[in-house]
Parts: structure tokens; C-alpha cells; sequence
């Protein structure tokens, strides 16, 4: 009969998917899933795909997130090894590597649980290093020092071994500090040194910006002076030059000296009449000695 | 196609069944009809189930499809690209997707005071306390132990998108961390001065680095495209950080000034001196030059002179005399008196006289 074979069919095909969703299960990408057994664990972690399983109440699976989980730490005072108080936050970013041993660690594998366990782990470690740890490998202007990366790595690796010895099926994928604080009352401290230096500076820019300015004028008054000294030694020099140049002319001269003298005392007096001059005479000085006798009603001229 | 085999096979059917109750062959029919009906629905239902597999993919995504919970694909074969896709519907395939060529952005949360968005887009900023309050109050401590506010805003790119979305529970706030320790870490290596203003942008870059190196380290598939920083002391110190910052610029106006200064004297120092130097080099040239020429003219003047000497001389001096009396302002003969006693002559002169004129008044 056609129609009791659609029925079949139908029937067939509604039972296979009932049964798919009994006898099998899905794991997802970045998830890993452990199968128990009446309660036993069996076999290895399934990878993300299509498995087997018997139905419940036979087996049951638990699934887990692989990835990296992030946590972080609430806020923790803690003394560093020179005795100041500091306070620190960290973040762990963590994940399920053994997702068995995970399952027996944790009641139905936790994740709150696993949490509440890594932080209390952070916590007693997070103490440790930083109590062996002067502020100055926290801070620190010289780069040599600074030993930031080595605490973290230092908390990694005990915070690593912890989880490892206890076998939890826990791995810290990084670890940093998150937050590096102080507490309120020393921040109040902190402000009034800050005050304090900054009220340095501004003095210090005060009183170098003086001396500096008053340094470089005088500077520049040394050089200005310097120049104008060095020119006129240049000009002196110069001038030297000149004289002696104008002796090479010397022997013309001294063909005739009484000649020499008499033009320069010529050349003198051309100069030394020029305008503006008034001049008195009398009667013996050429041209005027064309006078001398030739007036004779000068004395009469006299009161 | 079903559909008409069933017709065929039905025809002969209601002969055996029901020979002639007219209720029966009704009730058939309808029945016939109903599950006629049923079956359609049933294909429609098939051919709606599989075309829900069709999915879009835009342009700044790519998807990834996982069939049973495992990636289809190996690597980057497993990225599907832009436009239209299909895959099994659920429960045999899931899509994931996964935003990348666009940028994405973070910022961090530890270095700054608190306040909310909201306060800080009205400018309506809440005062400032005496001290800052751990877990409230943000900040980070410098190298000089100064404490300081700075935020950074992180815009990076996801190179690895499939180690982006399965490796991590929640990337971005993974990469928030980062960015947190970053700028601790940072900071921790700077003095307060640099950060906020002698070495803004080295401080910017040295967080942009450390910020890489870690997602290097972290393997969290991404590229850092870009990160800005921002640094201000804490508010309660605001003004005296302010009062710095003004008395370096007055320091600076000041060291500008003397330096103007300086260059306004040696340049005009130097102008001088050159000035001094021509002057002498034109002296110089024009002193030599007139000795030259004295010594020609004496040269050819030597000759008349040594006809007569006496001669020569009075020439001259008449000569001279001659051109000395044209240019003299005044001029005054005093004849020998006849008694051969000098003539007294008595002079006003003004101390300095401003006219030529001024010498005159000489009584004979």
C-alpha cells in the first residue's frame, strides 16, 4: 500500500531525528566536551563535531568553553619590600586545558567555582611578589631597574605551578597588572611633594631664565665690542699700509727738500683758508707789500 | 510529479473500498482532498527549511560555518567572503560572523578620575576631592613618582578572525587589559614632565608599542592601526602644573628677548666694523693717491723751481694768496703805522661764530 509507505516513511524519518537527538550531540567549535559514564569519566575530551552517546540516565556530557576567559582581580593593599603600601590590581587571562581533571576539580565543572578558586590563588601571590619587590622595580626612570615585566612573569610562573601541582585543568594563558595604585591618604602626601617640586620648578625657571638672558647679553656685548676692537686694529693696520705705501714716494722728495716743504706748507695754507676764515694783513705779506709805500695818506688817516 | 502518480494510483482505489454508499465516497473525498492539502504544506515546509540556509554577507565581514559545531574549512579557506551564501539550517550548520575590515576601537579604564560619559559631554564635571580614591579614581604613577590622569583609545584591526571569535571569550575586553597594563607599564618608565609635555608623542608611541608587543605575546590576532593618548595632572594640582608651564614660557620670552639682543648687537657690530674697515681702505687709497700726485707735481714743478728759487716762491705764495683772498669771508689790510709801533687791534669773537660775519667788528 502507497499510502501506508508515506506513513512509513514519515515515521521513519521522525524517529531517526528523535533518535539523533538522543544518541548523539553536537560539540562547537572552541568548546570541549567531556562524556561521563554513570558518573565515570571516559575516554578523551570530543573535539568540536558530531559524536555518539548512550542517553541519559547511561551517559552524560559536559561541555566547556576552551577559550581564554578573562579575569581580574578586585583591588589589594599590599606592602612592597620597602615597606609601602601599594595597591594593585591584576587580570589573568585563563582556560580550561584539561577540561577532566576540570570536572573533578569543580562540582559539574564550575566555571564560577574555578574563578573564586584562581582568585584566591592571585590574592596569596599577588602578596608574595610584591612583598619581595621594592617600589623602585615598580617605577623607576632608569629603564634597567624597572623590573615591572619580571614581577609579572614572577607571579605568572607561581600563580602556573599552584594550578599545575593541584591539577585543576587550569592554564594562565598572560597575566598583568592591571592597576598600580596608592592608598587614599598617602595620595594626599603624594600631592603636596608633587606641589612642592613643581613650586621648584617654577623658581628655577624663574631665576635661570634671568641668569641665562643676562648671560647672553653680556655675551653678546663681549662680541660686539670684540668686533668693533678688531676693526679698528684693522683699520689702524690699513692706515699703516697706506703710509707706508705713500714712503715708497719718499725719495722724490728728497731731490729737493726746501721745494718738498715749501709745497707743503703751500698745500697747509691752501686748506687751512678756506671759507670762513677772516684774514689780517699788513703790509709786508704779498700781494699786499704792493702797498708798502705807496699809501701815503695812511697815517693821516688816523685820529 | 508525486502528486500525479498518486492521482493514477487512487483512480481504481474507491472500487474495492466502497462499491456505492454515496457517505463513505464523501468522506473519502475529503479525506483525498485534506491530505492532498498536508502534503503540500509538507514540501512548502521542505522548500522553506532548506532556503533559510541563505545567508548575506557584507562587506566588512566575513563568516565562518560550522557544521555539527565544527569549522568547515581549514584556515582561510574556512572565510567566506562578501555576498550570498548558503549553508545547511540549523541545527546541521550555524553561521558565525565576524566583523574585520572595520576598525575597531577600545579604551582604556584605569587612568582616568571618575566621571561618566554623561558628565563629561555636559562639562559638568564633579569637583575634585582632597585625594584620589582607589577603585574610584584612576591614575597612573609615573617614574618620578608623580601621580597623573591618562587615558588611550586603541583602534586596531582583526587579522585573525577565527583565533579573534574561538580563542577568546571576550577579545576586547581582553584587549582592554592589555591596553591598561600598557599605559601602567608605560607611565612607569616616564617622568611626569615628559608625559605631559616635553615627550607627549614618545610617551603616545611607547604605549602604542608595548600595546602590540603584548597582543604579540597574547597571539590576539589583531593589528594595531593607531592609539592616542591623553595626559593631564590630577585636578587638584591643576593650577600650579599651569603656573609651571607659564613660568617656562616667560622663560622662554626672555631667552627669546636676550637672544634678539644678541643678534641686534654682533650684527651691528659687524656692520660698523665693516664700515670702520672701508672707511680706512678709502683713506688709505685716497692718501696714497694724493702723495702720488704731490709727487708728480713735484717732479714737474722741480724744474722751475730750480731756475729760481726766490722767484718760485713768491709766485706761489702770490698765487695761493690770490685764490686763499677770493674764497676768505673778510679781509682786513692793516698798513705799517708811520711811527713803526705795531697797531694794537682789538677783537669781540663770539665763542662760536655762526656767520662768517660775526669776526668783524675789528676797529683799525
Amino acid at each position: 500500500m502507497k499510502r501506508n509507505l508515506i506513513t512509513l516513511i514519515t515515521g521513519a524519518v521522525l524517529i531517526i531525528i528523535f533518535a539523533l537527538l538522543l544518541f548523539t550531540f553536537q560539540v562547537r567549535q572552541s568548546e570541549v566536551a567531556v562524556v561521563t559514564t554513570f558518573g565515570r569519566i571516559m575516554g578523551p575530551p570530543c573535539e568540536p563535531g558530531l559524536h555518539l552517546r548512550w542517553p541519559w540516565p547511561v551517559q552524560q556530557v559536559y561541555k566547556f568553553d576552551e577559550r581564554i576567559q578573562n579575569f581580574q582581580e578586585k583591588f589589594r593593599e599590599t606592602l612592597t619590600a620597602d615597606q609601602i603600601s601599594l595597591i594593585t590590581s591584576i587580570y589573568v587571562g585563563w582556560r580550561i586545558s584539561d577540561p577532566s581533571a576540570f570536572l573533578n576539580s569543580f562540582k559539574d565543572g564550575s566555571v564560577t567555582a574555578a574563578q573564586s578558586q584562581l582568585e584566591s590563588l592571585l590574592a596569596s601571590d599577588n602578596i608574595t611578589v610584591v612583598g619581595k619587590h621594592p617600589l623602585a622595580d615598580f617605577v623607576n626612570t632608569d629603564p634597567k631597574q624597572l623590573e615591572f615585566d619580571q614581577i609579572q612573569t614572577e607571579m605568572e610562573q607561581m600563580v602556573q605551578s599552584e594550578l599545575q601541582t593541584n591539577n585543576y585543568g587550569i592554564q594562565i594563558e598572560f597575566l598583568g597588572i592591571k592597576q598600580l595604585g596608592l592608598p587614599e591618604n598617602v595620595t594626599q602626601a603624594v600631592f603636596d611633594r608633587m606641589k612642592s617640586e613643581r613650586n621648584i620648578l617654577i623658581s628655577r625657571a624663574q631665576n635661570e631664565g634671568q641668569a641665562e638672558a643676562i648671560k647672553i647679553k653680556a655675551n653678546a656685548d663681549r662680541q660686539a665690542n670684540e668686533t668693533l676692537a678688531d676693526a679698528q686694529a684693522e683699520a689702524t693696520r690699513i692706515e699703516g699700509e697706506g703710509v707706508a705705501e705713500a714712503a715708497k714716494t719718499l725719495p722724490v722728495f728728497q731731490k729737493n727738500p726746501e721745494l718738498a716743504n715749501f709745497l707743503l706748507s703751500i698745500d697747509a695754507m691752501k686748506q687751512a683758508l678756506n671759507q670762513r676764515s677772516t684774514l689780517f694783513f699788513d703790509d709786508r705779506i704779498p700781494p699786499f707789500d704792493l702797498f708798502h709805500g705807496a699809501l701815503t695818506n695812511a697815517p693821516s688817516h688816523r685820529p | 510529479m508525486s502528486d500525479e502518480h498518486e492521482h493514477n494510483h487512487h483512480d481504481p482505489a474507491p472500487g474495492p473500498v466502497t462499491p456505492d454508499d454515496a457517505g463513505s465516497q464523501a468522506l473519502a473525498e475529503a479525506l483525498r482532498s485534506s491530505f492532498a492539502i498536508v502534503k503540500f504544506v509538507m514540501v512548502a515546509l521542505v522548500v522553506i527549511f532548506l532556503g533559510s540556509g541563505f545567508f548575506q554577507v557584507g562587506t566588512q565581514e566575513k563568516a565562518i560555518i560550522l557544521r555539527f559545531g565544527k569549522t568547515v574549512g581549514q584556515g582561510q579557506e574556512a572565510l567566506l567572503g562578501p555576498g550570498l551564501h548558503w549553508s545547511f539550517p540549523y541545527p546541521i550548520d550555524e553561521v558565525v560572523k565576524i566583523p574585520i575590515t572595520e576598525i575597531q576601537k577600545v579604551a582604556s579604564t584605569t587612568g582616568w578620575y571618575a566621571v561618566t560619559p554623561e558628565q563629561e559631554l555636559s562639562g559638568n564635571l564633579p569637583p575634585p576631592g582632597p585625594s584620589l580614591i582607589p577603585g574610584v579614581d584612576g591614575y597612573v604613577i609615573t617614574a618620578d613618582r608623580n601621580v597623573i590622569h591618562t587615558s588611550a583609545t586603541l583602534y586596531y584591526q582583526v587579522d585573525d578572525p577565527t583565533r579573534y571569535v574561538f580563542r577568546f571569550v571576550s577579545a576586547s575586553n581582553t584587549i582592554q587589559n592589555v591596553l591598561n597594563n600598557a599605559l601602567l607599564d608605560t607611565a612607569a618608565r616616564f617622568k611626569v614632565d615628559d608625559i605631559l609635555y616635553s615627550d607627549v608623542a614618545g610617551f603616545q608611541d611607547a604605549v602604542e608599542q608595548r600595546v602590540s608587543a603584548l597582543a604579540d605575546q597574547e597571539r590576539l590576532g589583531i593589528t594595531v592601526k593607531q592609539c592616542s593618548v591623553v595626559s593631564i595632572p590630577p585636578r587638584q594640582l591643576k593650577y600650579v602644573f599651569d603656573q609651571v608651564t607659564e613660568a617656562r614660557q616667560n622663560l622662554n620670552k626672555v631667552l627669546d628677548d636676550a637672544h634678539s639682543y644678541e643678534n641686534y648687537a654682533t650684527n651691528s657690530a659687524a656692520a660698523q666694523a665693516s664700515a670702520i674697515i672701508s672707511e680706512a681702505r678709502s683713506a688709505q687709497a685716497r692718501y696714497v693717491q694724493s702723495v702720488q700726485a704731490d709727487a708728480k707735481a713735484f717732479n714737474a714743478l722741480l724744474p722751475n723751481y730750480e731756475l729760481n728759487p726766490g722767484l718760485f716762491r713768491q709766485q706761489k705764495l702770490v698765487e695761493v694768496m690770490g685764490q686763499a683772498l677770493t674764497n676768505v669771508g673778510l679781509k682786513a689790510y692793516l698798513p705799517t703805522s708811520a711811527n713803526g709801533k705795531p697797531i694794537e687791534l682789538r677783537l669781540m669773537l663770539n665763542r662760536e661764530p655762526p656767520e662768517p660775519k660775526t669776526g668783524a667788528p675789528a676797529q683799525p
